[in-house]
């Protein structure tokens, strides 16, 4: 890791999800610091990108944040064909969006990179009152598959910026000396990923 | 940031109108409906718009985008001179041409492709490809190869390295792309199609002789390279075009396509598709939700991208098919698209949308429902400027040009939209549009117009934005014209959207007189441009011109940090200064007169004189080095604080805070702190001994700082600042003889002399004074300060120390003179030491020892002496001591006991007086005899002592002289060489051993080594163990 020293290093990442579960606001939080109550739904996709300074080396992170939307479900893999990184939003008080959730994961698993890190973020952490599903549940749900979790508050801004650290720290542990200019490929055993992940987790 | 609304822009605005049927000459009977159109810019006026109908017919117009702006087109008649036809005065716009018609048979036009590269145009109607040339003076021609075509794409070159290589392949793309005709050698060798050699037999071509082109066509894509042939006659058939063209199946229902570098993507029913003409592989990009439209696509030719359309979502991919960007979201699903660089313009039902590339907002939106409804067309000139915009309705073409960047942020400036014109400039900047020069100049251009708008804070706010705008831009409004700086004023006049510039106090009374008018207006129900606030709140003149001046201020300091030619630097400050004194801020003035600045002091001095600003001139001047100057002023100051005369003839602002009293008495010192700063620089010594006197007058110590000053090039000549120094000022030239003495080691006589006097002279008036208060002090001592007292006492105290110390440690002046003025007073150690210099030492004694009574002193100056007679005399002073004087017995007894061993018994004896009582003197005669034993036996021991050595001595010479040595045959002089034999030798003591000649020569104290060196054995001088005195 030395050796990559201070290059940028740039990252696709994708934020999946249910409709209305705050995947643009945990962006628009991490990326302007901002928070909307009332924020529109995003159609087809929105771009956003951000630096992370991890020790001595920078990720930049591009990010797409795609619709929840049903209908725009046929265009997600076009946004995590190749992305290094897919963060999985769910509402905590919402369980079907948990299911939703479920969903993606066995999607990306199905058909996207196996190299791709995969983060759940249960999202609306703020709104203990209304919680359907339980930190536990999703806790193990995510050892079970790989994840690595965090209960996140776009509103706030619980561990917004500290899920897309873990990310931009594993993507960097991940590829010591990746040379691709894109950024976008990472030459990781997944096995070796998955006990960093489960361990890091527990 | 305010964000631009989008009824706040004009992007596009159109500037003709035309219905093609009336200028093609058609009977209304046989209306045309616009299917397909396409635009190419055959040079900067002149544009080529191809029009497609229903009926298979192509229109050919040509629209000159410079033509005069008109927003909504006017009905005047083209003056079109190139045809005779009825069409062309049927042009329903200036600017718009009717040039030709022509057919293709009598299906729907679906598409028209300009190939520029090779000047074709290509177009798609009834499932079959014709071309024609760009002029369509020729006849169409079908493209035999392909039938039941039901999408065409252009192939846009991709440069390289922009991902190509997205499948992993490791074809070189140089070798692609370096000739269009290795793509089709690389994809199956191409077939020969018209007749025309293979293509190996020819050099390959440029690529702009020739273009590529896929055809969908049912389940199959049909890839085409258009040449352009050599001659027209060998390939009539197609325009003097060769056409190759490869198959490739299994792409079935291609409904929309686009062709960029490697990449085809296919928009069919389900969704898009990314086929690589390299691998031959198909990757789906995405599929298209239920129920939505039919795919549409459009290749971005600048950005090398494709934007996929879904519903009202456009979603860009490069050639890789990866995403760029976020998604643009229309209002309605478009019916077609425009690449305009920075914009996106979308055409739906209702009208047009542009939108912005780089953030999907949308900029503008045009409505074309008066022109009925029925989908609309959009298209420019993907690879010319894009300026023209073409938009079809079904019977009608609207022309649009691009309003410049410029006209656009005028419009905004001309409404006093301020924020938005700025906010545009940025995005424009960010765009890559406008350059960082230009942002500079909107920002001056809107800083004036808030300038006359009276609004100063925004106004300096934008000035300091702008990175190109001149200090001297201000200058006028600040001083009339004309002036020193008019010459450098830049003649920049902007977008001359504000008016000339002229001084603030006009451009306030102008401004009040327009809010005056608003306010009028307003009233009469008539909407105007003024602020709202000021039209609430009418601002006071007063309020304004000092926000102005406050504010210009405020820009001008800024400038001040900037690197300015010097006469621009000039004006900044000397403006500075002026506006300063106009709001009266003394301390700003003084603070920037007293520190580096470049005014010009012509400019300021009568105006600072005249508003009393006295203080200000005189930092001005002394920063100006016009020292003389400045020192008048501090003097006129000073004199003028003594007479109190400042607090009636300055403003009030400089006496407001300070209490007068205290003010006059500061202010001296401060005039003459000031003053001697200037002095303690100077070299000029007639301005110096000019001003010192008051200075003097008010502070010594400030005077004392100038002649002592060490930071003047020239030293000042003593004789003149002593012949200059008021005789009354005796502690100034002693500080000045000190600093000239111990400080400046001055060595002459004449200056040691006069210190000595001088310090002298104050320790008699001390003295004098002393001896004066003490009678007083029995009087009134109630009334005396015992704290000033002590105070002058210790002054005294330090004076006199002073001389004492300066006395001792100087040998350079002369005593006599230093000593006729103290002759008569009671100073004696001062005497003392003067008789001392003078060896007097018997007056020395006397002083010391019967005046002071300090016998210390006394036999530390009989040790000094170093002579026995000294102590004699002074036991001679202390026994008898004359003048009535009780002899000083135990004085002189203590003299015996100190020093008694060095003096002589006899003498001693002798002079002791008869009346000495003998139980004084007893124990020191005993002791002084005893010690006169003691040390008559030490002197023995030490007698003895030296005869054991000396015999010790004796000793061991007589045994080195006793030594034996053993000669040979073999042995040699250590000097000559020589065999010694049977010759007298010399041994040293350091065993050498030389022949007698040799030892004559070289003499006693120099042996010879061995090895033929010599050694002077009195600088070596050799010991040897035997030869120390060990008992």
């Amino acid at each position: 890791m030395a050796g990559a020293g201070n290059k940028i290093r740039n990252a696709k990442l994708v934020l999946l999800g249910d409709v209305g579960t705050g995947k643009s606001s945990l962006v628009l939080r991490f990326v302007k610091g901002q928070f909307v109550e009332f924020q529109e739904s995003t159609i087809g996709a929105a771009f956003f990108s951000q630096t992370l300074a991890v020790n001595d080396e920078t990720v930049k992170f591009e990010i797409w944040d795609t619709a929840g939307q049903e209908r725009y479900h046929s265009l997600a893999p076009m946004y995590y064909r190749g992305a290094a990184a897919a963060v999985v939003v769910y509402d905590i008080t919402n369980a079907a969006s948990f299911t939703r959730a479920k969903k993606w994961v066995q999607e990306l698993q199905a058909q996207g990179n196996p190299n791709t890190i995969m983060a759940l973020a249960g999202n609306k952490a703020d709104l203990l009152d209304a919680r359907q599903v339980s930190a536990e549940e999703a806790q193990t749900y995510a050892q079970e598959n790989g994840l690595f979790f965090m209960e996140t508050s776009a509103k706030t801004a619980i561990n917004v910026n500290d899920i897309f650290y873990e990310i931009a720290k594993r993507l960097l542990q991940g590829q010591p000396a990746a040379q691709n200019p894109q950024g976008m490929t990472l030459n990781q055993r997944p096995t070796e990923r998955l006990v960093n992940a489960s361990s890091c987790c527990s | 940031m305010a964000t631009l609304r989008s009824k706040d822009r004009a992007v596009l605005e159109p500037f003709a109108e035309v219905d093609p049927a009336k200028s093609a000459g058609l009977p209304p009977s046989a209306p045309l409906t616009i299917r397909s159109l396409d635009v190419s810019s055959a040079s900067d006026s002149k544009t080529l718009v191809y029009v497609g109908t229903g009926g298979g017919k192509i229109v050919l117009l040509s629209v000159d985008p410079s033509s005069p702006s008109s927003s909504s087109p006017s009905p005047t008649l083209a003056t079109g001179n190139g045809r005779d036809s009825p069409a062309s005065i049927a042009s329903s716009a200036e600017g718009v041409e009717f040039l030709r018609l022509a057919s293709v048979g009598s299906r729907v036009v679906e598409s028209i492709l300009v190939l520029s590269e090779i000047g074709r145009i290509l177009v798609l109607s009834g499932g079959s490809l014709f071309i024609v040339d760009s002029v369509l003076s020729q006849p169409v021609r079908k493209i035999g190869v392909v039938k039941d075509v039901t999408a065409v794409a252009k192939r846009i070159p991709c440069s390289e390295g922009s991902g190509l290589d997205f499948m992993g392949d490791g074809a070189s793309k140089g070798e692609i792309l370096s000739s269009g005709k290795k793509l089709l050698m690389k994809l199956g060798v191409g077939i020969k199609a018209n007749g025309s050699g293979p293509p190996s037999s020819e050099p390959p071509r440029e690529g702009r002789t020739s273009c590529f082109v896929a055809a969908a066509v049912a389940k199959k894509l049909v890839l085409i390279e258009l040449m352009l042939s050599g001659s027209v006659d060998n390939d009539s058939d197609n325009n003097g075009v060769s056409v190759l063209s490869k198959e490739i199946q299994g792409i079935d229902g291609a409904k929309a396509m686009a062709w960029l570098g490697d990449s085809i993507i296919v928009g069919t029913l389900e969704g898009y598709t990314l086929f690589s003409v390299v691998t031959g592989k198909c990757t789906p990009i995405f599929t298209l939700p239920e129920s939505s439209g039919p795919p549409r696509l459009k290749p971005l030719w600048r950005s090398k991208d494709v934007l996929l359309l879904v519903d009202n979502v456009g979603i860009v991919v490069n050639s890789s098919g990866q995403p760029v960007g976020g998604s643009f979201v229309f209002r309605q699903p478009p019916d077609s698209v425009a690449d305009m660089s920075s914009y996106v313009v979308v055409t739906g039902n209702a009208g047009i949308e542009i939108h912005r590339r780089k953030t999907g907002a949308c900029v503008q939106s045009v409505s074309l429902a008066k022109h009925g409804s029925g989908s609309l067309i959009v298209a420019n000139d993907d690879q010319g400027s894009g300026e023209v915009v073409v938009i079809a309705t079904p019977y009608k073409v609207i022309c649009f040009r691009k309003v410049s960047a410029e006209e656009q942020i005028k419009s905004l400036l001309r409404k006093k939209k301020f924020t938005e014109a700025i906010c545009l400039v940025e995005e424009l900047e960010s765009d890559g549009e406008m350059t960082k020069d230009m942002l500079s100049f909107v920002h001056a251009q809107v800083g004036f117009l808030l300038l006359f708008d009276l609004r100063f804070e925004d106004a300096v706010n934008h000035f300091l934005l702008s990175e190109t705008m001149q200090p001297s831009e201000i200058f006028p409004f600040i001083m009339r014209d004309p002036n020193r700086w008019s010459q450098l004023v830049p003649r920049n006049r902007y977008w001359g959207l504000h008016p000339p510039p002229a001084p603030l106090e006009e451009v306030i009374d102008n401004g009040l007189m327009a809010i005056q008018r608003a306010m009028f207006l307003k009233k009469a129900g008539v909407d105007t441009t003024v602020d709202e606030d000021f039209l609430l709140n009418p601002p006071s003149r007063a309020d304004l011109l000092e926000s102005a001046i406050r504010n210009i201020i405020r820009y001008l300091h800024v400038c001040r940090n900037k690197v300015l030619l010097p006469p621009i630097k000039e004006g900044v400050d000397t403006l500075l200064m002026y506006l300063y004194r106009s709001l009266d801020l003394v301390d700003d003035m003084e603070k920037l007169a007293s520190s580096q600045n470049s005014c010009i002091v012509e400019e300021l001095e009568a105006l600072l004189d005249d508003s009393g600003h006295l203080r200000t001139l005189a930092f001005l001047y002394a920063s100006k080095e016009m020292s003389s100057k400045a020192l008048a002023i501090w003097c006129v100051l000073a004199r003028n604080y003594a007479k109190g005369l400042w607090k009636n003839s300055t403003p009030s602002s400089e006496g407001d805070s300070l209490d007068i009293s205290l003010g006059s008495t500061s202010g001296q010192k401060i005039a003459a702190a000031e003053a001697s700063k200037i002095l303690q620089e100077s070299s000029d010594q007639d301005l110096i001994l000019e001003h010192l006197g008051w200075i003097a007058d008010i502070d010594q110590e400030l005077a004392v700082a100038v002649l002592t000053s060490e930071k003047r090039i020239n030293q000042l000549l003593p004789e003149k600042v002593l012949a200059a120094i008021d005789s009354e000022k005796a502690e100034l030239r002693q500080r000045y003889l000190q600093w000239l003495i111990e400080d400046q080691d001055c060595e002459d006589s004449q200056y040691h002399t006069l210190y000595a006097v001088s310090l002298a002279k104050s320790v008699m008036e001390a003295v004098y004074m002393d001896s004066r208060n003490e009678d007083k002090n029995y009087r009134d001592i109630d009334e005396m300060d015992n704290s000033s007292v002590e105070a002058r006492n210790s002054h005294n105290h330090l004076v006199r120390e002073k001389l004492q110390l300066f006395l001792q440690a100087s040998d350079l002046y002369d005593p006599e003179e230093v000593l006729d003025v103290i002759e008569e007073s009671e100073l004696w150690l001062e005497k003392a030491i003067l008789y001392r210099k003078m060896g007097q030492e018997n007056i020395v004694l006397q002083i010391l020892a019967l005046k002071l009574e300090d016998s210390e002193a006394a036999e530390q100056y009989c040790a000094e002496i170093g002579r026995d007679d000294a102590y004699i005399q002074l036991l001679d002073l202390y026994l008898d001591p004359q003048n009535g004087k009780e002899p000083m017995f135990t004085a002189a007894v203590r003299l015996l006991h100190n020093h008694g061993e060095s003096l002589d018994p006899l003498q001693v004896l002798e002079k002791l007086s008869p009346d000495m009582p003998l139980q004084l003197a007893s124990d020191t005669i005993l002791r002084m005899l005893r010690a006169r034993v003691h040390h008559h036996r030490e002197g023995q021991i030490v007698h003895n002592l030296s005869r054991a050595i000396n015999l010790d001595a004796r000793l061991t010479r007589l045994e080195e002289r006793s030594r034996h040595v053993q000669l040979n045959d073999e042995s040699i002089c250590d000097s000559c060489r020589a065999r010694l034999g049977t010759k007298l030798f010399v041994m040293y003591p350091d065993d050498s051993v030389v022949c007698y000649r040799c030892y004559r020569n070289q003499g006693d104290s120099s042996s010879s080594s061995a090895n033929g060196g010599r050694r002077s054995l009195k600088k070596g001088i050799i010991f040897k163990p035997g030869w120390l005195v060990s008992r």
